[in-house]
């Protein structure tokens, strides 16, 4: 199918890659569908981009490339509706707001983006920890990780999830990938 | 919007396992303590709000901006 957008001009997109987001994103309620845009740039920056609307689309980015220590501790709730038998096909990505002074970018870790990759669905769901951030400050952390390794390492690390089950609690093995609280 | 008078120590309940009890008033502030089952989502509204401000000014980045940052982020 073809989609038009007004970053990326009209996109080829194969229906089977569409993310289905049920109750939609914080204040964009309405839209239901997204897809992810790989620019290939080096700022290492992904597009959910609305099939609904050509001019929405979020700046997203995987939050261990900027804060490896981050936990989205999530709650049995929060899972409703994502269809997760296991975390090896969740991935958790963080909304970036870019403002004209591109140093002052952000990011929301209070409130990331699950997908279900291997069923398509997505969420946002927003963590009961009261000390993330909606506009956590982070240029300098993704320049430190852009200078440091070459784009090949960004390629090899951006796919490892590595998620251990365990019985009853659903963990990560590093630290920066998903948990789930269970009693 | 059904509205209730509660004093301080009274509480309110919402279906079977939801509680909500006055625990303070201070002023022009009260403390509420909720006691409900672990799955219940519960956040101050501003949060909620805090996110979809976030959201709105996120969809506005535009190309421009992502290939100064690009630079930026390139230079050593």
């Amino acid at each position: 199918m073809k989609v038009k957008t007004t970053r990326f001009g009209e996109l080829e997109v194969n229906p089977t890659d569409l993310i289905t987001f049920a109750e939609g994103l914080f204040g964009f309620e309405n839209l239901k569908k997204y897809f992810v845009v790989d620019p290939g740039d080096s700022t290492l920056i992904l597009w959910l981009q609305s099939t609904e609307d050509e001019k929405v689309a979020f700046p997203i980015i995987e939050p261990k490339i900027f804060k490896p220590d981050y936990i989205a501790k999530l709650l049995p709730a929060d899972l409703n509706g994502l269809e997760l038998d296991s975390l090896q096909s969740a991935k958790l990505y963080s909304v970036l707001t870019i403002p004209g002074n591109v140093t002052e970018m952000s990011a929301n870790l209070k409130a990331p983006i699950v997908i279900n990759s291997a069923k398509k669905i997505g969420k946002q769901i927003v963590l009961q920890d009261s000390k993330l951030s909606v506009k956590y400050e982070m240029y300098k952390e993704l320049k430190t990780y852009i200078v440091n390794f070459s784009s090949d390492v960004f390629r090899s690390t951006s796919y490892d999830s590595s998620i251990t089950l365990e019985t009853g609690v659903l963990k990560s093995t590093k630290t920066n990938t998903i948990t789930l609280e269970a009693e | 919007m059904l509205v209730l008078t509660r004093k301080l120590g009274e509480s309110i309940a919402i279906d079977d396992n939801i509680k909500i009890v006055v625990v303070q008033i201070k002023g022009k502030q009260v403390r509420l303590g909720i006691k409900a089952p672990k799955e219940t989502k519960i956040h101050r509204e501003e949060v909620y709000q805090a996110i979809q401000d976030q959201n709105t000014e996120a969809v506005q980045a535009s190309m421009s901006d992502i290939a100064r940052l690009g630079e930026e982020l390139k230079k050593k």
